[in-house]
């Protein structure tokens, strides 16, 4: 027998979801943080100098992400990324906001039946233009509908 | 490292450089985050959700092969975008190997950025990610 679409009117409607727009700091600590993670060198820390794109991923304040519910028992990290429509420059003032970007159902696989729920964190500067967006996808699977599988 | 510009081309390879994630990494991801979960921390809390230790987080994945292509590219230009496609876990304290190919050179706005193939190996030689990236490069 076909599977069911796990995809609801209930769950369609969290498409779109965001929290308020807060703003983030390119800051020094920011900076610091991010070559950290990759053990990258820390450039010159002039207010205006280009700094590494990859402090976009640590600029959403703590808890302003936005809350994805479990929609299954279980879920697994299928991506992140991050990309940006220009430069950084270290103390430029960003408005970030989160949101739920798209959901999908996917049948097949490793997993089976699952959800993809992308959400996206997006960051836009003074005139409202997209400086960049971090994202990433989580799969919401039933770990009894992955072992019938196996 | 210099990239040549005049020669660079698809299909040239981004070297193949080698890192030990750990813990440093792991903080320097989380900052001050009261919100990380414990797993990340520590060993007993990794195997009690069944994982075989603590586990790499995926983002800091993408900050990894930000770091690759960064010291690829050098001062030529700017890291436009890097996806990380997750395909099994890492632990921390393992080493991985990480690298990548040129896969597309072109003009886009005015100018000029490159399309990367790129990839994280465990010690056993399994692919944990497979990573995509773009750069442009400055005006000269």
């Amino acid at each position: 027998m076909a599977d069911q679409s796990l995809l609801t009117d209930e769950i369609r409607a969290l498409v779109g979801q965001a929290t308020e727009s807060r703003e983030a700091i390119v800051s020094e600590e920011a900076v610091r943080r991010a070559v950290g993670v990759y053990g990258g060198e820390v450039p010159s820390l002039e207010e205006g100098g280009i700094v590494p794109g990859f402090v976009l991923t640590g600029l959403m304040p703590e808890g302003d992400n936005i809350r994805i519910p479990n929609l299954l028992p279980k879920s697994v990290l299928v991506s992140n990324e991050f990309a940006i429509e220009r430069p950084l420059v270290l103390g430029e003032r960003l408005m970030a906001r989160s949101r739920i970007a798209d959901i999908s159902e996917r049948l097949g696989g490793q997993f089976g039946h699952g959800l993809y729920v992308r959400s996206e964190q997006e960051f836009r500067g003074l005139n409202g233009e997209i400086v960049g967006r971090t994202a990433s996808t989580l799969m919401h699977y039933d770990p009894a509908g992955a072992e019938e599988r196996r | 490292m210099t990239i040549d510009l005049a020669t660079l081309k698809e299909g040239d390879e981004i070297p193949v450089s080698e890192m030990t994630p750990g813990a440093e990494h792991v903080r320097n991801y989380f900052g001050n985050s009261k919100t990380a979960p414990p797993f990340f921390f520590s060993e007993e809390a990794a195997k009690a959700q069944g994982m075989p230790g603590m586990l790499v987080p995926g983002p800091l994945k993408v900050g990894i092969l930000y770091g690759a292509v960064e010291r690829w590219l050098g001062d030529a230009g700017y890291v436009r975008a890097i996806r990380a496609a997750h395909r099994r876990p890492d632990v921390q304290g393992r080493t991985i190997q990480i690298g990548g190919t040129v896969a597309r050179v072109y003009e886009e706005d005015g100018k000029r950025r490159a399309d990367l193939e790129l990839f994280i190996v465990n010690q056993d030689g399994q692919p944990s990610v497979r990573g995509f990236g773009t750069v442009e490069f400055w005006d000269r």
